[in-house]
């Protein structure tokens, strides 16, 4: 066996779950880690035999579970609206435990603006162009770089 | 930090099994010669790993033949594991349970494990030297006793029942005082 053999892949989940886990409640909130983490492991799990080495792995693993909840966020239907909607705090209706403030908090202005945008509001892009007063093109590219960049620090 | 939930886990074993992603499913057990760690393949048991082996080679080693994705499950061993916990708890039956003999490259080692398998049964016991003569090379005894010696699924392929010509319990994986468990557990001794 060489030194850069990929290890099983259940001494991962048994070294990194719990710690896995709490991340997953930071980046989705209480109520859907779980969901996200069994989510993230499968992904893993189909991707795990292409990767090219075996370096950074936990690291990895911090990026599928951030990626996995943000892909649960977006693909999550919003909720019923209640018989009152309120006229502000749509975040908190959303969202009520806060957890994508808490996910996004580390981004400038100018990234979260966006993110929320798309995934709190979930408007499409030539609503998202509409408020951020740009070309549609460039709200998609606002949104895509905000992506980015929280991976990113998500992934440290 | 709360740990993870067992439940979580057994569901990510479990959909993986059914996805197709596993290379291999492993067990933990508790059995009266200390706990045994149990590894699936594909087309049966590749590897039993007693407690004092430790893990992380062998489930490495695992990998390392069958590929890294890896997982654990009682729920998908369930089977398994009542059979060998039946075995080991005195019931009386034969321990049947499909062998993958992967992790064996030689191929006399292989033919060796293979009928020792197939027609050694409980209760019986056969020497190095017999057992190199029914895998067909009746001089080979040293060879039949390295091919035990390197069992990787000890106690299924039933290593244990192969006893010295000389007389005497003779050598195993596990320690010779397992062996003499086993040996009189299936009343061979």
């Amino acid at each position: 066996m060489t030194a850069t053999a990929l290890p099983p892949f259940w001494s991962l989940v048994e070294a990194h779950g719990d710690e896995l886990l709490a991340h997953a409640r930071r980046v989705a909130g209480p109520e859907h880690a779980e969901d996200v983490l069994q989510d993230a492991f499968l992904r893993a799990l189909r991707a795990y035999p292409r990767l090219r080495h075996a370096d950074h792995l936990r690291a990895w693993l911090y990026r599928v579970t951030t990626t996995a909840a943000i892909d649960a966020h977006r693909g999550r239907p919003r909720e019923q609206p209640v018989a009152e909607p309120p006229a502000v705090g749509v975040h908190d209706d959303v969202n009520p435990d806060g957890a994508f403030e808490a996910l996004i908090a580390p981004l400038p202005e100018t990234a979260r603006e966006p993110l929320r945008l798309r995934f709190v509001e979930d408007l499409d892009y030539d609503h998202i162009a509409g408020r951020l007063g740009c070309s549609t093109q460039a709200a998609r590219q606002r949104v895509s770089t905000a992506v980015r960049t929280l991976r990113e620090r998500h992934a440290v | 930090m709360s740990p993870l939930p067992q439940t979580l886990l057994e569901a990510v074993a479990s959909a993986a099994v059914r996805e197709g992603l596993a290379d291999a499913v492993f067990t933990r057990l508790s059995t009266p010669i200390g706990r045994l760690l149990v590894v699936q393949g594909p087309n049966g048991i590749v590897r039993v790993g007693f407690e004092e082996e430790p893990e992380d080679a062998l489930l490495a080693g695992v990998a390392a033949a069958l590929g890294p994705r890896v997982v654990a499950s009682d729920r998908e061993m369930a089977d398994t594991r009542d059979a060998i916990s039946a075995y080991l708890e005195g019931g009386d039956g034969p321990l049947d349970l499909p062998v993958d003999l992967g992790l064996v490259h030689a191929p006399f080692r292989r033919a060796v494990l293979e009928t020792l398998h197939d027609t050694v049964r409980r209760g019986e016991v056969v020497t190095y030297g017999a057992l190199a003569s029914r895998s067909g090379r009746p001089k080979a005894h040293r060879a039949a006793a390295s091919a035990c010696a390197r069992n990787p699924v000890p106690i299924v392929v039933p290593c244990h029942r192969v006893l010295p010509g000389s007389g005497g319990i003779g050598n195993y994986g596990g320690g010779a005082e397992r062996k003499r468990v086993l040996l009189e557990l299936e009343g061979a001794l």
